[in-house]
């Protein structure tokens, strides 16, 4: 049985287990062997999207270390998996890692572009009978060049309606340490985002990457709007049998 | 002038070569490829691009019936001077327009901030994006931008297809050590300063009238 | 916190809320988008195009010295002056003194952010030289006392009955907010100025060496005006300015045009090498450029940031960018506003004052995406991030903070000690109902965020429930 090795971002470890709990899910259906080492804790990027570069490289050297030996390595978000592939190697140059950490990037994958790219399967099996939007994360967009392959794995799922949100390329305006530093900026982008979301008349925004929709739900729930976030995994680990036993999505244990 | 002390230049220049002695990365890329599909037609595109841009464009079967397409066009403006570049061609073809206006000379000064139009030669036409050259030669500097309306007088010849034709012929013509100044006209001023909404006749004049006389094949 | 970033987040904050103003950019915004995606429809390789600009730009900027010494050759050979200003003061004080000494009143201006960057408009003021924009959006906002809001497009944070009402009480002969009418009263206006001026300031868009011109690309008309008609011609341009030659100006002229305003090519490209010729009809008599450096070279020695010197202007990035839909360009507080202002101003200005501009944004890339000249924006935000830490620019909780950070990632289990301290502390403010209070530390998000109670188990501890330990 071919064997992926998950790489579960910080912040989906400790707020939106979910997320990784959906991501096995759906791996496992599909015929794939799940790992998880849990010596990983992060990849580095709030210290180097910050500047702390010489904080961030031990960090990038030892997630380097513990997934040296990892074949293929699966990971539910886009701004992640960028860490690894495209800046692991401008963080790392000079050092001896450098070269093994350019190799690592090409065996690190999005979820989405894992299932699509690697998997090859496009049609997971799953039912979700809702409006669906989809909000192109920036890292995925614009460092991974995805946007097809969320779409196409959400128009093989049953009773799902894909609905367009307008300016769904915009950035939702998390930006990591950017939330914090200027949040009334992040907020105002957000605040435009879900009224985008609203004004599209689908009840749930999906993206490929969690801090995006935690963001977007935290300010959707904010301005007492229905629509909720769901991760694409999340949209994926739901089967027909599963939605006809339980009307309505019950996300499953240990999410909110 | 008298020549003012620029002690900065040799500091500047020094700055810069000390910068420049480690060379900077490059982004990849295919060269060499085109960026325009080639223009097929160049009348034909020229035409089209001056409907796009807001140029009047008049094709006239030779230069009689071009300057009698000038006399027309001044017919419909208000009575005052109008300003023509000195060339053999147009004082022949302005005997059919002296009527009722006075006609400033180039070779008689620059034009007057009262003139109702001006008519000068052009350098080239681009057929790409449907534009005039003109150069310092063509009447000077004022001439093309100082009137509500300027009139070009142009011949079939002169249709260069793309812009990397316009500038091989501004080479071969030596043109940059012959005139202080050269211009890309095209369409007539025009600004999008307020809300974005696009309003014509700005500084510049308000209507480019292009008079191309087909020569002989 | 620097002065500069104080006023940046009051500034910031204020506009965000405005939702008036947010409404006005995002139309604007809308209406480049869709004139700008048409532009790019028209070449057959936008991408190639690209590069192309890319390569002209870089050839230019890494043999500098040597495209600038023959750019000044050739001017001088048509008896045009040169000055190299090392810094804005030096700058101002050529251009002062030109004009003092020729017995300048007036001068007409025509776009230059470099005249906006070197604050020479008030230095010529005090010298009792009347300097007029005639740029239709330079002058609307010179009219209401304000810097320019956006370097394309300096009023587009103004609506036509702002406009309207400005001319009503300046000009006095207008009362209307019909657009085409208002620009035919900033034309009577201006033509007196025009024709009156003394001398004429323009700024450069580039200089070609192989021809020695300075090229010009406008819409309206003014730049050919006010650099024709006074008997004096300045330029003022940086030195980054410079082209190789002439031919480069066949794909560079389209794709600024396109990245600008969306235009196959502006009305206007104008090629200016000197004085008027001997055998010229009319022109200045004298003409001079500034070049001005003001950080630049610095700026060519730092080897990675180099390409951000390769920027043509376009204001391509500005447009794309959310943060300045969000703020407008008052905001930023710098003559370059938006992503490019964020990058350059930290280097031109001081990474101490202004590095907080390049941490005001969330790496979208959206600018990177659309540069014409492929300069990767975002990542030069990054390495200003990078270099106002080693700097020891940054405060000093931010450095605590990533120290505990570092010490904490490095260590699995005290990496999830950290992160069940963090929800347990969570779910007893969020029962409590303090989230969001001063009492939180984490208000920055929680006071704009509604948040279900945090997650009892992380993930790790449900994989070892669900997989057994490990």
């Amino acid at each position: 049985m071919p064997k992926v090795s998950l790489f579960i971002p910080c912040f989906v470890d400790q707020f939106t287990p979910e997320v990784g709990l959906d991501t096995v899910r759906v791996l496992r259906r599909i015929g794939w062997e799940v790992e998880f080492r849990p010596e990983q804790t992060c990849c580095g990027q709030p210290a180097f999207n910050t500047g702390y570069w010489n904080d961030a490289r031990p960090v990038a050297e030892r997630f380097v270390n513990i997934f040296r030996s990892a074949e293929v390595v699966v990971c539910p978000s886009g701004s992640c998996t960028t860490m690894v592939r495209n800046f692991y190697p401008e963080l790392l140059a000079g050092t001896p890692l450098q070269e093994e950490a350019v190799q690592l990037g090409q065996r690190v994958f999005e979820f989405s572009e894992f299932l699509v790219k690697v998997a090859k399967v496009t049609d997971l099996g799953a039912a979700f009978p809702h409006k669906v939007a989809v909000h192109d994360s920036c890292h995925g967009l614009r460092e991974l060049h995805l946007k097809q392959e969320s779409r196409e794995l959400l128009r093989h799922v049953r009773g799902v309606e894909l609905v367009e949100m307008a300016y769904s390329e915009d950035c939702c305006g998390f930006g990591g340490t950017f939330a914090a530093k200027f949040n009334m900026i992040s907020a105002a982008m957000g605040d435009a985002k879900a009224g985008y979301a609203e004004a599209s008349g689908a009840e749930y925004v999906t993206a490929s990457d969690p801090s995006c929709l935690m963001h977007i739900e935290g300010i959707l729930r904010r301005r007492n709007s229905k629509i909720r976030t769901i991760h694409l995994s999340g949209i994926l680990a739901q089967t027909a049998t599963f939605a006809e036993r339980n009307p309505r999505p019950v996300k499953p244990e240990g999410a909110r | 002038m008298e020549p003012v002390e620029n002690l900065g230049r040799e500091r500047i220049l020094e700055r810069i070569r000390a910068a420049l002695r480690e060379p900077a990365p490059r982004h990849a890329g295919v060269p060499g490829k085109a960026i325009f599909a080639p223009v097929e037609d160049p009348l034909d595109r020229f035409q089209k691009e001056c409907t796009a841009n807001v140029t009047e464009c008049t094709v006239t079967p030779d230069l009689r019936a071009s300057g009698r397409a000038i006399a027309g066009a001044l017919a419909e403006l208000p009575p005052g001077g109008i300003f023509v570049q000195d060339t053999p061609e147009l004082r022949r073809l302005s005997v059919d327009w002296q009527y009722d206006r006075n006609i400033q000379w180039s070779s008689e000064g620059a034009p007057q901030e009262s003139a109702q139009a001006t008519i000068t030669t052009a350098e080239a036409l681009v057929a790409l994006t449907g534009s005039v050259l003109v150069s310092a030669a063509c009447g000077g500097r004022g001439a093309s931008v100082v009137a509500p309306v300027h009139i070009v007088l142009a011949t079939s010849e002169q249709l260069v297809p793309d812009l990397e034709a316009a500038f091989t012929y501004i080479r071969q013509r030596e043109l940059p050590l012959k005139n202080s100044y050269l211009c890309l006209i095209t369409g007539s001023s025009r600004t999008a300063d307020i809300e974005k909404i696009l309003v014509m006749g700005a500084h510049g004049p308000r209507r480019l009238i292009v008079v191309l006389s087909m020569k002989p094949s | 916190m620097s002065t500069a970033s104080r006023e940046f987040l009051r500034n910031a904050a204020e506009k965000s809320a405005d939702l008036v103003h947010r409404g006005i950019i995002r139309k604007g915004i809308d209406q480049y988008n869709a004139a700008a995606g048409r532009g790019r429809e028209r070449f057959s390789d936008w991408e190639a195009a690209r590069q192309r600009c890319h390569e002209i730009k870089w050839e230019a900027v890494n043999n500098l010295d040597r495209y600038l010494l023959e750019f000044e050759r050739r001017v001088k050979e048509r008896g045009g002056h040169v000055f190299w200003a090392e810094n804005s003061e030096e700058a101002r004080r050529y251009v002062a003194d030109l004009a003092t000494s020729r017995g300048v009143k007036k001068i007409v201006k025509s776009k230059s952010m470099v005249s906006e960057e070197i604050h020479l408009a008030p230095a010529l003021e005090k010298l009792g030289i009347k300097v007029v924009e005639t740029d239709l959006g330079e002058y609307i906002v010179q009219l209401r006392n304000e810097t320019p809001y956006h370097i394309v497009t300096p009023a587009m944070h103004l609506t036509r009955s702002d406009i309207a009402a400005l001319f009503k009480e300046k000009l006095g002969d207008v009362d209307t907010d019909d657009p085409p009418e208002l620009v035919a009263a900033a034309r009577r206006a201006l033509r007196r100025d025009f024709f009156s001026a003394e001398m004429g300031i323009s700024g450069a868009n580039f200089l070609v060496a192989d021809a020695g011109m300075i090229a010009l690309t406008t819409n309206e008309g003014n730049g050919r005006l006010s650099t024709s008609l006074p008997r004096i011609h300045l330029v003022l341009a940086g030195i980054e300015k410079v082209i190789p030659r002439l031919q480069d100006l066949a794909t560079i002229w389209p794709v600024l045009a396109t990245s600008g305003t969306g235009q196959p090519i502006t009305c206007y490209n104008t090629l200016i090498g000197g004085p008027r010729g001997p055998n010229e009809i009319d022109g200045p008599e004298e003409f001079h450029v500034v070049l001005l450096d003001n950080g630049r070279s610095e700026l060519l020695a730092d080897v990675s940031e180099r390409e951000v010197l390769h920027c043509v202007r376009c204001g391509a990035c500005i447009n794309a960018c959310p943060v300045f839909r969000t703020v407008g360009g008052h905001t930023y507080g710098t003559t370059y506003m938006g992503p490019i202002g964020s990058v350059l101003t930290p280097h031109l200005r001081g990474i101490k004052e202004f590095n907080h501009l390049s941490y005001a944004s969330s790496l979208c890339g959206a600018c990177t995406d659309v540069c014409p000249v492929k300069i990767e924006l975002h990542h030069h935000l990054l390495h200003n991030r990078r270099d106002a830490v080693n700097a020891s620019a940054r405060p000093w909780m931010e450095r605590l903070t990533f120290l505990m950070w570092g010490w904490a990632v490095k260590n699995p289990r005290r990496y999830a000690l950290a992160g069940r301290m963090a929800r347990t502390g969570m779910r007893v403010l969020q029962a409590l109902k303090l989230d969001g209070t001063v009492l939180d530390p984490a208000r920055a998000w929680t006071k704009n965020h509604a948040a279900p109670p945090a997650p009892q188990k992380s993930f790790r501890e449900l994989w070892g429930k669900q997989n057994g330990a490990g």
